[in-house]
């Protein structure tokens, strides 16, 4: 809820780098804001004034009772943990529950039941005074009013409550983990777990698991994107380069990323004591915009209380000039208004949108915002992060080059693809290189799970070739154990290789093994010989100029190569026992023989293809921001669709044509790649241009910063936008976008509150569905209200007769909340269960200037189309039981007078009869549910023809959603109920009715039916036309 | 969407016309109605009064497109006829299921009696809240009651009843079945105002019993097509005070007929249309000595076999409750 806020924060902390004194900054900014923040800030700048960095490592030991070989001793981390809590932000503070309840019965439509309850009371009060016990109606109502507003709010509160609850259940479910050393021993555990003094252990592609005191570092660099907006990674090391704890080489921050190489540090603040976690407590409390739904609805639910207040306030008018007195004409106000508002519309979105949400959420996306459900659906811009979300986000091998071949490896997610040929002897011997000079390995206990899924220790590259070589060859551990390990130098930058030296499995052969891996320029430069097919050949030109197409060939698909090359060791001069020594390199490093090439990508996920096609035949445009190599980018981006099969960009073009650059018509070009470093030096203009020109855009190595760019100039298009991420300093595009969608495994905390939704599996796919479900729920909701809309015209019709001519009573006002809160609930929920008419994904986005959820159209046809017949079929009813009771319909009109005068007990029917007080209203009562009974039969008929807007319902089939068949059973059910259960009358003002009464509506509910099919017959018939444009909603 | 321009007077009127914008029809305005505009003043945030007043203008009629609330001339002319035909064939459609419903109702029986299982009883002189309430000594204040009474009894003068109605043999019900052929119109009893003794108000220089302060209240059940009150037995009006303690300052009370006796002869009632004379059985009750200058709550109710007066949501089922007061000087 605080993104807003955030980002403004790290705005000015970006601009801090010009001067340095962070501090100061912060605090100028923060001025402006209200004093408890500025004293917060003193407070925090008070806390900041820590001196770890500057402690040397023995007092840091003194200070927190650790060891920075050991570690803590488990009890005492326990102890602590117990003393400091968990390592993790408490969620922002929001507004306390009980405002967030208030809140709920204080909406405009509530304060109107509020009112209208406080009439009620003083209309019945009065009536005490006046001695007159016989009806308590004004009481039962004021306690139904309010009853309705309490009833809706704790629903809306419930709603909010739930949602939040979301959010803090799958924070649990994805626990982020770290290393840390304990006891002298290494542990993996949740950094939850994490207490002040633990020494943990960092690698490039963790995120920083609190605030650490580094203590050793081998080439660690993090990224303080998140905390300073400094794109460019920053080394940690041991020393203390600066007084401010903000500038200190020593401190990683918590939730920082490592990008690369290794650190072991001190913890020195955990939780919200934090940089981070202080900076996130300031940022709390700031209000999420209201989401295009939410403003949709309001404006539509003001349209219809305006326009209640409006018939209200005329008949009030009129009632007094008929001559009634105040408080009668003021009862009549509110009737008419109870009978207008929908009151339970807004619960009926919440409930729609809710069952949405869940679906959502069986399919991993948690929408933490009900209404996002909705903006999704809207969605004509999708940019989306490479890493993770398009693609698998784990290194895994695709090629590999041996015996001058380049062979494909498998790399669907389940292993479900084909194998290449494995009987050549240079694969046994590449194979042996792979799994032996590699340093991962697999968390131990994961030995039934698939490899694909186990967890290992080590970076993305040795991961993916350990994976590789445990599925082609099989216990890679138990390999690496036959051949011992007697050397080994660890990667590094400047060498660019990795060699190691085993045992050789057979104890009779005494020779070693070295195996090296490494970047394929380097690894061939050491190579006399080449391996093919087992043979070793000398490395001539000839292979050299093989090696190269190979290598350049998988580089231009984007991915990473690595060579790899072995040697078996001369056993005179390196018998068994010699002691080799990795610092002087006692050992060859050259003449060796190559082996082969692997590439590993991280491959796209298996779904990505297909959910971005639908997206473009959903007319929703995908474009591609990462932070990754143009190169790597754009073979992704291909491969998933992004930039389509044909498609060309201007450099592709220029290179095929063999023109320069600058001559390719760039029009011609549907594909474009942006990198970075380009986008910093275009104006915003040229961005839109450039987004306008190219249909299928890539943004390669692009900031955090360039990322809100792109979402603002795509919104200058007019664009709804949906943003993907999961940094800290993605909160802004997240925010800024029409709908921010987090990762939930690689997401940060930021960045999920940031975001309206949540892909619980970061899965591109994901958000298709949500399109989808958006779309659908658009639909749906509009068939809800239109439905929810229809009856309120056959509500407010009887007050007007009553009113105006001057017939007993047809509905009551109970009658009236029965209907709205108890009957026809069910099916306008139900309504939500709909399935689509037609495929929606092949339709363009809807534009939300014009196809609005509550149109005119659609009152219109609701309120005096089907509202106007269901109307009549309540009168007939009504009409009906009055004469076969004894009452002709001309009698009735100009009745009311006497029938309504409680001291008359001899009013003459059509027949001569003579009526009491009692049977009258017993007779009133009788009226009640009839046209009760009435609008439920005309509404079964309403849901029913509600259910397709277009298409016609045989071609929907009836009973195709088994809720809203449920729901019509359910509406009978509760008919009969409220109509035969004993005491009714008396209670809620319901009459036990003959049957024939049920049927009386009927030839109305069928005239409903048919009508509504020839509407949509002729819609579909001739679209465009006059019929089209005024009867279609 | 009020809360938002409350600033600018013209918001009102523009808001509340707009939304009357539906009621009049104007489905599918031009960018330029209130609707649209209004979806514009979301996004836009605030406009001024005069720009607000300028759209509502053009809204109202645009000179541009011979627009007025949204349509052109032939689009009116073609909605209009639209909902004409519409509601045109609605209302036909009611009228025929009107028509159609009041075929199957009889003219001359209810169809159902639901609510008239027990008759109600009802007191003369009528007064707005059943409260008699008169000063003996001044003639104004009880001259409407005697005016009632006068009216009310005319159709009992015995010139009329001999003219108009058969003698009959009390202490049966008078049954007129049809017996396959209609019997209409059906005899009714006679019922002659003399049989009220006291309280006939025939050559009565007391008017009723109101002059001297000991007025007479006609009772009467209320008319039940088909009801054979009494269940075959000798049924009567009994009145009391409603609370016992009362009764000594209600003091004595005369009934005529004697007894408040109601002859099973009147009974079954056959509706206004075919029993065209029927003459109501009444009873009527002379208070005696009522206590002066203070309100008496009085009851009478019927005791008859198949009338339960016990009913307590409906007070006037088989009973009449009601007040009379004597005020003297």
């Amino acid at each position: 809820s605080s993104p807003q806020d955030q980002y403004e924060l790290y705005a000015v902390e970006m601009e801090k780098q010009d001067d340095g004194a962070m501090d100061v900054k912060i605090k100028k900014k923060k001025t402006t804001k209200a004093a408890k923040k500025k004293e917060k800030l003193e407070n925090m700048k008070k806390e900041m004034d820590v001196d770890d960095h500057q402690l040397s490592v023995e007092d840091l030991e003194l200070k927190y009772q650790t060891s920075v070989s050991k570690g803590l001793n488990s009890t005492w981390a326990g102890e602590i943990l117990l003393r400091d809590g968990p390592n993790e932000l408490k969620p922002p503070k929001g507004t306390p529950e009980y405002v967030k309840f208030a809140r709920q019965l204080a909406g405009g439509l509530q304060c109107l039941m509020w009112v209208a309850a406080a009439i009620c009371l003083i209309a019945f009060g009065i009536q005490c005074g006046q001695g007159d016990l016989t009806s308590a109606d004004n009481l039962y109502l004021a306690i139904a009013l309010i009853a309705v507003v309490v009833v809706t709010g704790c629903f809306g509160y419930y709603q909010e409550f739930k949602s939040t609850n979301i959010i803090a259940s799958f924070k649990n479910l994805v626990p982020q983990q770290a290393t840390v050393i304990r006891d002298g021993d290494k542990f993996q555990i949740n950094a939850n777990q994490l207490v002040v003094g633990d020494l943990v252990e960092i690698k490039g592609g963790d995120r920083v698991p609190a605030d650490i005191r580094i203590i050793t570092s081998q080439g660690c660099k993090v990224d303080n994107s998140s905390l300073t907006g400094e794109s460019e990674p920053q080394t940690r090391a041991p020393e203390c380069t600066h007084e401010s704890p903000l500038e200190t080489r020593n401190i990683a921050f918590f939730s920082t990323m490592c990008l690369e190489g290794t650190a072991t540090g001190i913890i020195v603040n955990t939780g919200d004591r934090t940089i981070i976690g202080r900076i996130a407590s300031l940022a709390s409390g700031v209000e999420n915009e209201k989401t295009p739904i939410a403003i949709e609805i309001e404006h539509f639910v003001d349209i219809i209380a305006g326009l209640a207040i409006f018939f209200g306030g005329t008949f009030f008018v009129v009632a007094m000039v008929i001559g009634y007195p105040f408080l009668k004409a003021m009862v009549f106000f509110m009737a008419i208004v109870v009978a207008y508002v929908p009151i339970r519309l807004w619960a009926v979105f919440q409930v729609c949108l809710s069952l949405t949400a869940k679906r959502l959420a069986r399919k991993n996306c948690v929408v933490k915002n009900l209404e996002a459900v909705e903006t999704l659906g809207s969605t004509s811009v999708i940019c989306s992060d490479k890493t993770g979300t398009l693609t698998q986000n784990r290194m895994t091998v695709s090629h590999l080059w041996f015996d001058n071949q380049i062979h494909t490896a498998d790399t669907t997610e389940d292993q479900s693809g084909q194998s290449f040929d494995q009987s050549s002897e240079t694969w046994r011997a590449l194979c042996k290189i792979v799994s032996l000079c590699n340093r991962a390995f697999f968390k131990s206990g994961q030995d039934n799970v698939p490899v694909p899924k186990r967890i290992v220790i080590g970076d993305a590259s040795e991961t993916a070739l350990l994976k590789f070589s445990e599925i082609t060859l099989g216990n890679v551990m138990e390999y690496r154990e036959r051949y011992k390990k007697a050397c080994e130098i660890p990667f590094n930058s400047t060498n660019k290789f990795q060699v190691t030296i085993h045992e050789l499995e057979d104890p009779r052969d005494p020779r070693y093994l070295l195996v090296m891996k490494g970047a394929p320029e380097r690894i061939l430069e050491r190579c006399a010989t080449i391996m093919i097919k087992g043979q070793e050949l000398p490395l001539d030109e000839q292979w050299k100029e093989a090696f190269q197409t190979a290598y350049m060939d998988l580089g231009g698909l984007g991915e990473r190569v690595l060579g790899f090359c072995h040697l078996y060791l001369d056993p005179v001069q390196f018998p068994r026992g010699f002691s080799f020594d990795s610092e002087e390199m006692n050992f060859p490093t050259s003449g060796l023989c190559f082996a082969g090439l692997i590439s590993m990508i991280d491959p796209p996920r298996a779904t990505v293809p297909d959910a971005v096609m639908k997206c473009r035949t959903a007319g929703i445009r995908v474009i591609m921001v990462t932070g990754d190599h143009p190169i790597t980018a754009k073979a992704i981006a291909a491969s998933v669709g992004i930039i389509s099969e044909g498609s060309e960009t201007v450099e592709d073009i220029a290179s095929r044509m063999r023109i320069p650059v600058e001559q390719v018509n760039k029009w011609e070009a549907r594909a474009c790649v942006v990198n970075g470093g380009q986008l910093k030096d275009m104006e915003s203009e040229d961005l839109v241009e450039i987004l306008k020109m190219h249909p299928e855009m890539v943004f390669a190595r692009t900031s955090p910063q360039q990322k809100l760019i792109i979402v603002e100039s795509c919104q200058k298009l007019g664009a709804i936008v949906a943003v993907t991420g999961d940094g800290v300093n993605d909160s802004p595009a997240l925010k800024k976008a029409d709908i921010g969608v987090a990762m939930g495994i690689a997401g940060s905390d930021a960045a999920k509150n940031a975001a309206d939704m949540i892909l619980l599996d970061d899965n591109f796919a994901s958000i298709v569905t949500g399109v989808e479900q958006g779309r659908l729920i658009f639909d749906n909701l509009k068939k809800s209200i239109a439905y929810t809309l229809t009856k309120n015209i056959p509500e407010l019709t009887p007050y007007l007769i009553y009113i105006t001519v001057s017939v007993p009573l047809p509905l009551g006002c109970i009658t009236i909340l029965f209907i709205e809160l108890c009957t026809d609930i069910f099916p306008s929920v139900s309504l939500a269960y709909e399935k689509a008419e037609s495929d929606i994904m092949h339709l363009k986005p809807r534009n939300p200037r014009r196809d609005r959820l509550g149109d005119v159209a659609l009152a219109v046809y609701s309120y005096f189309q089907i509202g106007a017949i269901q109307s009549f079929a309540g009168f007939t009813d009504y009409f009906t039981a009055m004469a076969q009771e004894g009452w002709f319909p001309l009698l009735c009109v100009g009745l009311r007078a006497q029938w309504e005068n409680d001291h008359l007990q001899d009013v003459q029917d059509s027949y001569g009869q003579e009526w009491t007080f009692g049977q009258r209203l017993y007779q009133e009562y009788t009226c009640y549910t009839v046209f009760f009974i009435s609008i439920e039969m005309c509404q079964i008929l309403d849901v029913l023809i509600r259910k397709t807007r277009r298409l016609s319902v045989f071609q929907q089939g009836f009973f195709r959603n088994k809720i809203l068949v449920i729901a019509i059973v359910f509406q009978l059910c509760l008919g009969c109920f409220l109509c035969y259960c004993p005491g009714m009358p008396n209670i809620f003002n319901f009459m036990p009715i003959r049957f024939q009464w049920w049927l009386v509506p009927l030839p109305f509910g069928i005239l409903i039916f048919v009508y509504d099919e020839i509407r949509k017959l002729g819609v579909r018939r001739h679209p465009g036309s006059w019929w089209d444009k005024e009867l279609y909603y | 969407m009020l809360g938002q321009c409350r600033s600018c007077p013209g918001t009102w009127l523009r808001g509340d016309l707009g939304l009357l914008a539906p009621v009049l029809l104007a489905a599918r305005g031009p960018p330029t109605s209130p609707a649209a505009a209004l979806t514009m003043a979301i996004e836009k945030e605030k406009k001024t009064c005069g720009q607000l007043m300028a759209e509502w203008r053009e809204f109202v009629w645009n000179p541009r497109t011979h627009q007025f609330m949204g349509r052109t001339g032939t689009s009116w002319a073609l909605i209009l006829l639209f909902y004409l035909v519409f509601y045109g064939f609605l209302t036909a459609l009611f009228t025929l299921t009107m028509w159609v419903m009041l075929q199957t109702v009889d003219p001359y029986i209810p169809k159902y009696q639901d609510r008239l299982s027990v008759p109600g009883m009802m007191i003369r002189p009528k007064t707005d809240t059943l409260d008699v309430t008169f000063n003996v000594s001044n003639t104004e204040t009880w001259d409407d009651y005697v005016k009632m009474l006068n009216d009310f009894l005319e159709p009992y003068n015995d010139s009329i009843q001999v003219a108009t109605n058969d003698v009959c043999r009390p202490g049966r019900y008078n049954e007129q079945p049809d017996n396959g052929v209609l019997n209409y119109p059906k005899r009714a009893c006679q019922f002659n105002r003399t049989s009220l003794g006291n309280c006939s108000g025939l050559s009565d220089p007391s008017h009723y019993g109101y002059a001297d302060g000991r007025p007479c209240i006609l009772i009467k059940m209320n008319r039940v097509i088909n009801f054979f009150a009494g269940a075959n037995q000798t049924m009567n009006v009994t009145c009391a005070a409603k609370k016992e303690e009362d009764a000594q300052k209600l003091g004595e009370m005369a009934m005529f007929p004697p007894g408040g006796h109601i002859d099973l002869m009147y009974f079954p009632y056959y509706g206004k249309k075919v029993h065209v004379n029927y003459t109501q059985p009444i009873v009527a009750v002379k208070f005696l000595n009522p206590e002066a200058n203070m309100d008496h709550n009085v009851e009478c109710k019927i005791n008859a076999a198949n009338i339960a007066t016990t009913d307590e949501r409906d007070k006037f089922a088989g009973r009449v409750a009601f007040k009379i007061r004597v005020n003297r000087d």
